[in-house]
């Protein structure tokens, strides 16, 4: 009689930013996908630690040889340094909903792994190589389409899934998507960051500010159109701390994502079959952290009002829907595919 | 209008189905391959034969081509290839050895099918543009050409041997100066089946960009020449008939092949470009004399993956992404490319 293992199931989405865990035992976390290793012996004895993942390692960068190991969505190439660090991030996000890494406590672990939706086949299988100890059986699949998943937006939907590296679309239209249903853009959460920081430093001269300190401003305060409240952020200006009011950089940074946002959807719209067009404008679903952006969805609406009219629905827990997706597919999908998937 | 939940269960069921086996294709490596036109099993023998005739001429078997110019002429059908010519000529070898006197005089290079060549890919020359001294051009942003070029280079070079059907010669690996003379030779003396040169664009008007794809224009190449005179030294032939024999099979085909990588690969281009930049333009498929095409001695191409003077796409060219589609594109178009020559060989080779 053959032993049987308790099956934890995991979905995973590997994000540039954040990278999130949900679990069949209910549990479910989110990281900052950042990895440090102590910079020297110093370093190591000050944090009692070999290696620090998520906003520990963040808080204590300084300190650290800091890795951010996936740029855009993708494993960074190349980098032996960054491969260890998606190792890591990944033990982290297992060791955070029970699994020992030596032992994974006995249980048998099967994983759903969420990349950008046209992940390209050499990073699948990095993704693949660096969870090929962690986990027993492993399924890849695209991003969106694990969100559509979730939502069971599986037939004439399309989502936007705003990340931090990417902002990808998927059209839903009841079948595995395929290239000519997916598009992705490097403008996105990252994007927005840059451009903010830019049209700051070019206002503000003399303040003195680090991207972490920018992204954090985003994630507080980015909006499109119009807002009552003005964004004043607090930084050093010759060693002082000032306030200054970047309302009008903050819009402008975001703003520049909505014309190949826009763009992007309008296009993929008008490749869907005619007599299905309206029911997808009428189920457009945006998902991500940076889709979190204020105004956002209404402004979308705007924009279909050109073509005919539409809806936009912004998820509301953008920071778990992915890997809950993921979690669904983990546990719909039989034993008998699961054991074709042995990593 | 809500699906019912028997019917999203049913579906789930089959796009689970579907990924599962999407996924197992991921593990075992397996390339998805545009199917082949099925080819008649008439077709393939004869194919095998052209092949054979077409071999011994590139190898310069003296000995066969002795004694097929011994022989008497057959009729040749008006307008007749020398494929067809070859393959006739093939199937009553032994009854009616062919004069290839005949077959050498009569035929142009252009009446050569280049079907009847299959020429595998095993090794594929990446050539970076530029590098050391020579930047190559710059975009608005500051970022030079030959770190891109090497950048893309680099990342082409890991998607071809992820799948272990390929073996890449890099024409250089590091930021320095390699000639144009000594990249051709780099891959000529490694033996590669194919030649691909990435390089950025810079186009005076700023608000012109895109992608386009050069391959070997008109040439006199040396190889053949050198060829020639070698395999010619005992067959009693003629120089000028070996060598108007070499160009019409290897120069002809070389050509043909640098034409129909340059297709796939600048479709790959626009194709896989435009899901990420889609104001992209499709400049097409040019043939240019590029030293580094003309000197090199297997298909080649000259890739001008993207165009650095016009801001749009500078700013994409700084995207690690962007330069990973680039790679992913030019790998799909060589893979392409080369499963089209592996399904030739197969029919040909019966």
């Amino acid at each position: 009689m053959t032993e049987s293992k308790p099956v934890l199931h995991v979905g995973i989405d590997l994000g540039t930013s954040r990278s999130s865990i949900s679990a069949s035992t209910g549990q479910r976390h989110v990281v900052e996908s950042y990895v440090g290793w102590p910079l020297d012996m110093v370093a190591r004895k000050v944090l009692k630690k070999p290696v620090l993942i998520g906003h520990e390692a963040l808080e204590n960068r300084s300190m650290l040889d800091l890795h951010r190991p996936l740029e855009e969505g993708l494993i960074k190439d190349g980098s032996e340094k960054d491969e260890a660090a998606v190792r890591e991030l990944l033990w982290h996000l297992l060791s955070l909903v029970g699994v020992a890494r030596e032992t994974r406590n006995g249980m048998k672990v099967r994983a759903v792994v969420g990349v950008p939706a046209e992940a390209l086949r050499v990073n699948k299988q990095n993704v693949r190589k660096a969870m090929q100890d962690a986990v027993d059986n492993l399924m890849i699949v695209s991003e969106p389409f694990a969100v559509a998943y979730g939502l069971e937006a599986l037939l004439h939907s399309l989502i936007i899934d705003l990340g931090a590296g990417t902002t990808d679309f998927c059209v839903m239209n009841g079948r595995l998507p395929a290239e000519e249903d997916q598009r992705t853009l490097t403008q996105a959460g990252d994007w927005v960051d840059e451009q903010l920081s830019r049209l700051t430093r070019e206002r503000f001269p003399e303040a003195r500010f680090s991207i972490h300190m920018v992204r954090a401003w985003k994630e507080e305060s980015s909006f499109v159109g119009n807002t009552r409240t003005p964004v004043v952020v607090t930084v050093p200006v010759n060693g002082k701390p000032t306030q200054i009011d970047i309302t009008q950089e903050m819009r402008q940074a975001c703003e520049g994502l909505l014309p190949p946002i826009v763009e992007s959807m309008l296009d993929l719209l008008s490749r869907v079959q005619p007599e299905y067009q309206e029911r997808v404008r009428n189920n457009i679903i945006v998902s991500g952290g940076t889709g979190l952006i204020r105004g956002l969805g209404p402004r979308l609406e705007q924009e279909l009002a050109a073509v005919g009219g539409g809806k936009v629905k912004v998820v509301k827990d953008p920071v778990f829907v992915g890997s809950d997706g993921g979690l669904s597919i983990a546990l719909d999908a039989p034993d008998a595919d699961w054991e074709k998937l042995t990593s | 209008m809500l699906q019912s939940k028997a019917n999203v269960d049913r579906l789930k069921r089959r796009l689970v189905h579907d990924l599962v086996q999407q996924n197992v294709e991921l593990i075992q490596g397996r390339i998805h391959r545009p199917h082949a036109p099925r080819r008649l099993p008439y077709l393939r023998l004869l194919g095998a034969l052209a092949l054979l005739l077409a071999s011994t001429a590139l190898v310069g078997s003296t000995r066969l081509l002795s004694t097929l110019a011994a022989a008497p002429a057959p009729v040749r059908p008006p307008g007749a290839t020398l494929a067809t010519s070859a393959v006739r000529a093939g199937q009553d070898l032994r009854a009616n050895p062919p004069p290839i006197a005949a077959v050498l005089v009569s035929q142009g290079a252009a009446t050569i099918d280049p079907a009847v060549l299959p020429l595998a890919v095993r090794r594929i020359a990446l050539d970076a543009g530029h590098g050391g001294d020579s930047h190559g051009t710059r975009t608005p942003l500051g970022l030079l050409e030959k770190d891109i070029t090497l950048d893309v280079a680099r990342r082409l070079r890991q998607l071809l041997e992820a799948q272990h059907d390929f073996e890449v010669v890099m024409t250089r690996s590091g930021d320095s100066a390699v000639s144009l003379a000594e990249r051709a030779a780099i891959a000529n003396r490694s033996g590669a089946d194919v030649f691909v040169s990435v390089h950025v664009n810079w186009i005076e008007n700023r608000a012109s960009h895109g992608v386009e794809t050069y391959y070997l224009g008109p040439t006199n190449d040396p190889f053949l020449n050198r060829l020639a005179a070698l395999e010619n030294r005992d067959s009693g032939y003629a120089m000028a008939d070996m060598r108007q024999l070499l160009d019409g099979i290897y120069a002809g085909v070389r050509q043909d092949k640098s034409r129909e990588l340059a297709e796939v690969v600048q479709r790959a281009l626009f194709r896989s470009l435009g899901r990420v930049n889609p104001k992209i333009e499709d400049r097409g498929v040019k043939s240019a004399p590029f030293i580094v095409l003309l000197s090199t001695r297997m298909p080649a191409i000259l890739a001008e993956v993207s165009c650095a003077s016009n801001t749009d796409e500078a700013r994409l060219l700084a995207r690690p992404l962007y330069r990973q589609y680039i790679a992913e594109a030019l790998a799909g178009g060589l893979r392409v490319y080369a499963s089209t020559a592996r399904g030739a060989a197969a029919g040909n080779g019966g």
